[in-house]
């Protein structure tokens, strides 16, 4: 499976800690790109690479990150984020 | 190409009723066309909508859309001026003053619309567990972008819960989910400042209507820069010249457009949020907003058999930077007449991407270009660039306006001023321009008049940085585009042009004898 997600700084994905990001889907069809909430780890180890799920990080202006990640999915936090309409998504997402 | 000058007034013809009919009129002026080859939704077609809108070309719609047979969608419907002028019934080569003055005209006679019973986009419903957003057919427009957008070309319906007023605006929603969208209109927006002062301190959710396809005349009143309280569904007839049928929501008394081609209907969550963004938005970059929008949770979908979609392709010259050339303008000239200046005219060309204002005064200076700085630096302040000037330039002519600028303005006058106690303006300015410690412009000249503001700046403003967007603080300039009035009219300089530096006589033999010079 191959996901995308978008983080504020590119530094914030770092190997051995658990974040909690919004994924997209990046499988063909109709729901392509379809999100949800989940605490992750990530690596950049070829053997993550081969057995995790890929990520393509993309900064806060959408630059795409030229080598993807592997990602293990920790825990699936569903769908959405509690929070107030206009609050930071990130602090939001860091309190999960 | 619409001209620029004085065109003679021209007759309009009845403006289209739906979108559909709307199609059928460009096609008749060669301003849309129909792409029957099949194109992705992922990418492809928004890399056609984006190169066409920057080659100045036709809308354009698509009718086999992969995955989604029997879609359609209409994309870029007034990201030209031509497509303005048929939008307002006038011949699609109207000048740029004409189609200002026929919509101030129009904007100035408001007509109520009318309620109906049924919508023309209830063909399909499809309500609760069932509603799946991703049965409509809906691009990923730039690569990079946070998600797919539904939301570009669309009317946003919101009621204020005490005093009535329905408000129709324009903002972007994306697609989170299956039942989900975000969305990102900017919180001092109507609608922000609606959710946010009637609906969230009471925890409740505020009920929305996402409107697609719908007659242009509504979105062009939609995405007008309006008062609040002010009727949008009204402004709509007033534009098209007759009454805009509406009819109430399914599921709330929003009402919308009765000839829609597809509505969402649902509420946005007090106490829920999700990513949003970012997007390739109308000042022509993808400037990193994101990560403070809101959500709305779908509840139902309507829409036409096989409907088309409408798009706005944004970036570059898109339809939002447009209409709100037209609107937008029209808006601040009217700021400008309640403050008392005395503007010929107001043009925010679409190449400045809302950004540059260019208004027109019989005379410049020092005060009244102060007066028009403080006048458009209020609790929104969308232009960063504003050029006062003189009525000897034509203000729709983009290169008049530019010579005029390069030549008139005096690059070492200035004057700064408004809220500069935010410790970054002061890193900003740096210790030399701190030290020099700005002056009053002497006598009556005028300069550039810079005026910072904190908490109204537009955040999508490219060249804000991400410490400043939060806080909505940038900066304005104002340019005095004037020769001092000081100065001795005897030796202001002439303008070396052909219609001011030869006598009438000599012009007139030139332009009878001109063929026959052989030219």
């Amino acid at each position: 499976m191959e996901y995308l997600c978008h983080v504020k700084h590119l530094q914030d994905l770092q190997e051995g800690k658990k974040i909690v990001l919004t994924i997209r889907d990046l499988t063909p069809g109709k729901r392509k790109y379809l999100a949800r909430v989940a605490r992750v780890e990530v690596s950049r180890k070829p053997e993550a690479l081969a057995q995790w799920d890929k990520l393509w990080a993309h900064s806060v202006v959408g630059y795409k990150d030229s080598q993807p990640w592997g990602m293990k999915v920790g825990e699936e936090l569903g769908l959405l984020v509690p929070g107030k309409p206009y609050d930071d998504i990130y602090q939001a997402l860091a309190k999960m | 190409m619409s001209t620029t000058g004085n065109a003679i007034a021209t007759k309009t013809t009845e403006v289209t009723r739906d979108q559909r009919s709307f199609v059928e009129r460009l096609q008749k002026t060669g301003d849309v066309k129909i792409v029957d080859k099949q194109v992705d939704w992922d990418l492809e077609l928004g890399a056609i909508s984006r190169r066409m809108t920057e080659i100045d070309g036709p809308a354009i719609v698509f009718k086999n859309i992969k995955d989604y047979p029997g879609q359609s969608i209409f994309v870029n419907p007034i990201s030209t001026w031509r497509r303005a002028a048929v939008t307002l019934g006038l011949p699609a080569h109207a000048s740029i003053r004409n189609i200002y003055d026929e919509y101030i005209r129009r904007d100035s006679n408001p007509i109520p619309p009318k309620e109906v019973k049924d919508a023309v986009c209830r063909d399909v419903i499809i309500r609760g567990k069932d509603v799946d957003v991703t049965e409509l057919a809906t691009p990923l427009i730039h690569a990079g972008d946070g998600g797919r957008y539904l939301g570009t070309w669309c009317i946003v319906v919101s009621k204020d819960p005490d005093t009535g007023w329905m408000n129709w605006g324009t903002y972007r929603f994306m697609l989170h989910n299956t039942q989900y969208l975000s969305g990102w209109p900017f919180a001092p927006s109507h609608l922000g400042r609606m959710l946010r002062e009637k609906y969230l301190p009471q925890n409740k959710p505020m009920p929305v209507a996402i409107v697609i396809g719908a007659d242009q005349s509504s979105h062009l009143a939609s995405t007008s820069s309006t008062r609040v309280g002010r009727d949008e569904a009204m402004l709509a007839g007033g534009l098209a010249g007759f009454p805009i049928e509406i009819t109430k929501c399914l599921d709330s008394d929003l009402t919308f457009p009765a000839n829609a081609e597809v509505v969402l209907e649902g509420e946005i969550l007090p106490d829920k949020i999700a990513m949003e963004g970012p997007y390739g938005e109308y000042p022509g970059y993808r400037s990193g907003e994101m990560g403070a929008g809101i959500l709305m949770k779908v509840n139902t979908i309507c829409h036409k058999k096989n409907p088309i979609l409408s798009m706005d392709c944004t970036g570059y010259k898109d339809c939002s930077s447009t209409v709100t050339a037209l609107g937008g303008g029209v808006a601040i000239r009217r700021s400008l007449e309640r403050a008392g200046v005395p503007v010929t005219g107001v043009y925010v060309p679409s190449e400045g991407a809302v950004h540059l204002c260019i208004v027109g005064v019989p005379k410049g200076g020092k005060e009244i270009t102060q007066k028009v700085l403080d006048t458009l630096t209020g609790h929104r302040t969308y232009m960063t660039k504003i050029l006062v000037v003189e009525d000897d330039v034509d203000i729709f002519n983009l290169g008049e306006v530019i010579h005029a600028w390069a030549t008139r303005c005096h690059s070492g006058l200035a004057k700064l001023g408004g809220d500069m106690s935010h410790t970054h303006f002061q890193e900003k300015l740096g210790a030399d321009m701190r030290s020099t410690n700005f002056q009053e412009l002497e006598g009556s000249r005028g300069g550039t008049h810079i005026k910072y503001v904190e908490g109204s700046a537009q955040q999508l403003t490219p060249c804000y940085d991400q410490e400043e967007r939060p806080r909505r603080a940038g900066a304005v300039a104002a340019f005095d585009v004037s020769f001092p009035p000081a100065w001795d009219p005897t030796e202001v300089p002439i303008k070396a042009r052909f219609n001011c530096m030869y006598p009438e006589e000599i012009q007139k033999k030139v332009l009878d004898n001109w063929t026959a010079y052989g030219l």
